[in-house]
């Protein structure tokens, strides 16, 4: 029959010590464990997202630096060819100078011979010619002033000759 | 009423026994009680027998469970309530869970019945569920917890007391009510056909099982609510 009776107040004592006993020694470590394990994973999710954003950062350093290097690199090498370009025609413009230095100055040597060599036959010519007009005119040419005046002429008729 | 009452005290078997002159217990139901409590202190038992971070077997199913709850009493109750209550209430779930598979499981040495299926059960535990309704609420709020009858005003007193009665008594009865009835019908069914229909009134009871337990259970963090929401506003 359905009746109340003091099966009520044993039931009550009965869930209170299955509450009590599971409390104290069942729940506790295990509620315990759930929240380590939520603590951890949570902990473990942010780290990761931590070493990400570091990774990430780290990359997007190294990237930079990569591009800086490179910039660089082409900038030495830029400035390199510009140095290169820059002594290669200061030597040729050199030695084009030297060239022509030397040409001119083998020119003018040259020149300077050939004046040497004009005033050494010249004054040979000078010589022969006055000596054999004096041996011509026998020692009536012997004064300065004949000698340059046959200068002179030697002068004009080299002149004519050379022309 | 007449009829299911005679059924009742035909079919399902209570023993009533008179241990001391005037105090009766009914044995049936207090050793199938022990036996729910023994098989979920087991059950528990055996989860945190060895707690790994890494859950294994049964840890798994219990804290599948106790996941499931914590869930429902965070959307309920908040965080610091969950924490307060959590043991309460995974006890009460696995109780009654337990209890009201119990009868339904096939009696070979001995009989089993659900402890459920007995009134005094099921208002035990309503009852339990009043009370501790209380204590937590003078833990959380201290005195100022009883203010929840007179408001919104002290002329509503009556109705809140009615209210605060009701609500144990409502639990108590749609519990007892729904597995007392399936047991009774399974006992029917077993003496019409003896084959295949029970089972799958078994499988249906099973569900129910369940669902009686998820709705006690349900009820209990809702009336535990109002204890802790005060607290977020």
């Amino acid at each position: 029959m359905v009746s109340i009776n003091y099966t009520l107040i044993a039931q009550i004592v009965n869930f209170i010590i299955l509450l009590w006993v599971l409390a104290k020694f069942a729940y506790k470590p295990l509620l315990k464990a759930m929240d380590d394990r939520r603590n951890k994973i949570v902990k473990d999710m942010d780290s990761a997202e931590h070493a990400r954003k570091d990774a990430e950062a780290l990359k997007q350093e190294y990237a930079e630096q990569l591009k800086n290097a490179r910039k660089e690199a082409n900038e030495i090498i830029a400035k390199a060819n510009a140095e290169a370009q820059k002594l290669h025609d200061e030597a040729v413009q050199q030695a084009q100078t030297e060239r022509d230095e030397i040409l001119q100055s083998g020119r003018d040597r040259v020149e300077a011979e050939k004046r040497k060599a004009l005033l050494d036959v010249r004054e040979q010519v000078i010589a022969l010619s006055t000596e054999i007009a004096g041996r011509v005119l026998e020692q009536k040419l012997t004064s300065q002033q004949d000698q340059a005046m046959i200068a002179r002429v030697t002068d004009q008729t080299m002149a004519e000759k050379n022309n | 009423m007449g009829v299911a009452e005679a059924a009742s005290t035909e079919i399902i078997h209570y023993g009533p026994t008179e241990i001391m002159p005037g105090v009766v217990i009914n044995m049936q139901t207090i050793y199938m009680s022990w036996l729910t409590m023994v098989i979920v202190a087991a059950i528990v038992f055996a989860s945190t027998r060895h707690v790994e971070k890494i859950p294994h077997g049964i840890q798994n199913l219990v804290e599948m469970f106790i996941e499931w709850l914590n869930k429902l009493m965070d959307a309920n109750l908040g965080i610091e309530g969950r924490r307060m209550a959590t043991p309460f209430v995974i006890t009460l779930f696995l109780y009654i869970f337990v209890g009201n598979e119990l009868g339904l499981m096939p009696s070979i040495v001995v009989h089993l019945s659900s402890p459920t299926n007995d009134v005094n059960v099921a208002l035990g535990l309503s009852i339990t569920v009043a009370v501790a309704t209380y204590i937590f609420g003078c833990i959380k709020q201290g005195p100022k917890y009883f203010k929840h009858l007179i408001s919104p005003f002290a002329l509503m007193l009556p109705l809140n007391l009615l209210e605060e009665l009701s609500k144990p008594l409502t639990m108590a009865l749609r519990l007892f009510g729904n597995i007392l009835a399936g047991e009774i019908l399974l006992a029917v069914l077993y003496q019409l056909v003896p084959f295949i229909i029970p089972n799958v009134w078994i499988g249906f009871s099973l569900i129910i099982g369940f669902l009686q337990a998820f709705i006690f259970t349900m009820l209990t963090i809702i009336a535990l609510a109002p204890i802790f929401k005060q607290d977020h506003e």
